[in-house]
């Protein structure tokens, strides 16, 4: 009979021991190929289920804010829940760019036709908001529709990688969701300042325009679909100084703006600036201020092919003013930073027209964004 | 790959920073709604007590960083 301390030849006690450890070590040589992954998976599956959960939580509080807001100002008999649910779930489809010839215009007309579809659902629904209220509403609404989108991509991803058990698929979504959850956050904080109506972050370009001309002498009127433009004189030049309507939610079409102005004034105008908020990269510093050329203006790039090329035409040149801020400060409240950037830009600005533009000569100054809780100076 | 812990942010409360038309008098309060910048309001003015006052601001105040860190 074979005794137990003869397992593996050996004798004593510890050889024993010491030949189990080995082949315990050898087992997990073996076996780990085959199951670290399957270990990994479930480690990363369970780490998304829990992050899924907060954008869950992020999601339905949105919504809810959302659904309050929108029955504050709704008509008699209308189901708020089925409307929105109608408008989270909306769509626009992407003009074909197999032959690009045209297709800024066909974007244009999708992209409007989009807007103005959306706007018009959100002001039936809420037959009790004035003009103001309901371009405010139709950003919230927005908001509710972007963090929606976010919360179902991520669980379209993670559910595909569990029914798959593909690593692949839900590492990458893995590594995205630091981005995610941040974008996730500022989406939240959004939807309470649109609720309310507070200046946000993407609005300081438009404060920069109206600091500019805040306290002046100048004739007012509406230049485009809620695009105002503000006529004065500075130190002999003609300024005009191009925005979007507040204190609405709402950036307004600057660039039919700056066509008409164009049309009108012909070759008298010597310079277009252009205001804007501008993506900082990490660690830099909010609410700076910097020059540039171009048209600084984001969106679909309609509005940005649509100013370059008239600007080219006319060989005018383009200057821009970008404020840094942060995607997530740029859709939250306003900061003290940003706020106290919209003057230095002013200021920046009245020096570039004096130092660019001759006396006697016209000059555009737009200022982008949104108006959300920014009237008319 | 291990999971990290965060609490849901507060959000943050903006304030509506006015403007006396009649002394210049700068003057802060929490934001209410219907406010916005540019907007003649009928508040008192702390200091001369006159009646007019506009908004010249609404913004939240930013957050301090460590210093010492590269910025």
């Amino acid at each position: 009979m074979l005794n137990f301390l003869q397992v593996a030849g050996q004798q004593d006690l510890i050889s024993v021991i010491s030949s189990l450890i080995w082949i315990l070590f050898m087992m997990i040589f073996i076996l780990y190929p085959t199951f670290s992954q399957r270990i990994q998976l479930s480690y990363i599956l369970r780490d998304l289920e829990r992050r899924l959960q907060k954008l869950k939580v992020m999601r339905d509080e949105v919504r809810r804010k959302t659904v309050e807001t929108l029955k504050k100002y709704s008509g008699d008999g209308v189901n708020v829940d089925e409307e929105l649910d109608k408008l989270l779930l909306s769509f626009m489809i992407d003009p074909e760019s197999m032959d690009p010839y045209g297709i800024v215009y066909k974007l244009e007309h999708i992209v409007n036709t989009w807007e103005d579809t959306f706007e018009e659902h959100v002001k039936s629904i809420c037959a009790k908001a004035d003009e103001t209220w309901s371009k405010t509403l139709t950003n919230l609404v927005e908001v509710a529709r972007g963090m929606d989108y976010l919360y179902r991509v991520v669980r379209h991803y993670y559910l595909l990688g569990k029914k798959t058990s593909n690593i692949y698929i839900v590492l990458q979504i893995q590594m995205l969701m630091p981005q995610l959850m941040e974008i996730a956050e500022a989406y939240r904080q959004a939807c309470y300042a649109f609720t309310q109506g507070q200046p946000i972050g993407d609005g300081v370009g438009v404060l920069a325009a109206a600091k500019l001309v805040e306290g002046l002498e100048k004739k007012t009127y509406q230049v485009a679909k809620d695009t105002i433009v503000h006529e004065l004189e500075m130190d002999g030049r003609k300024i005009f100084v191009l925005r979007a309507a507040g204190p609405g939610g709402t950036v307004g079409k600057p660039a039919d703006g700056v066509l008409k102005i164009l049309e009108s004034e012909g070759d008298r105008v010597k310079a277009i600036i252009m205001i804007d908020a501008g993506l900082k990269l990490e660690g830099e510093e909010s609410g700076k201020v910097v020059e540039g050329i171009g048209a600084a203006i984001g969106g679909t790039g309609v509005d940005k092919y649509k100013i370059e090329e008239a600007s080219k035409k006319k060989n005018i040149p383009l200057y821009a003013f970008v404020i840094y801020q942060s995607i997530g400060e740029a859709i939250t409240p306003m900061k003290k930073s940003i706020a106290k950037a919209a003057e230095e830009t002013a200021e920046k600005v009245k020096k570039l027209i004096s130092s660019k533009v001759e006396e006697g000569f016209s000059v555009i100054v737009a200022g982008i964004g949104n108006t959300v809780g920014i009237g008319i100076s | 790959m291990f999971p990290q812990r965060r609490g849901v942010r507060p959000v943050p409360k903006p304030l509506t920073h006015l403007k006396c038309l009649e002394c210049g008098t700068l003057n802060s309060r929490p934001f209410k709604e219907g406010d916005y910048v540019f907007k003649e309001v009928e508040e008192k003015c702390p200091k001369c007590g006159a009646n007019r006052m506009k908004i010249v601001g609404i913004y939240v105040e930013d957050k301090v960083t460590k210093k010492g860190k590269p910025s």
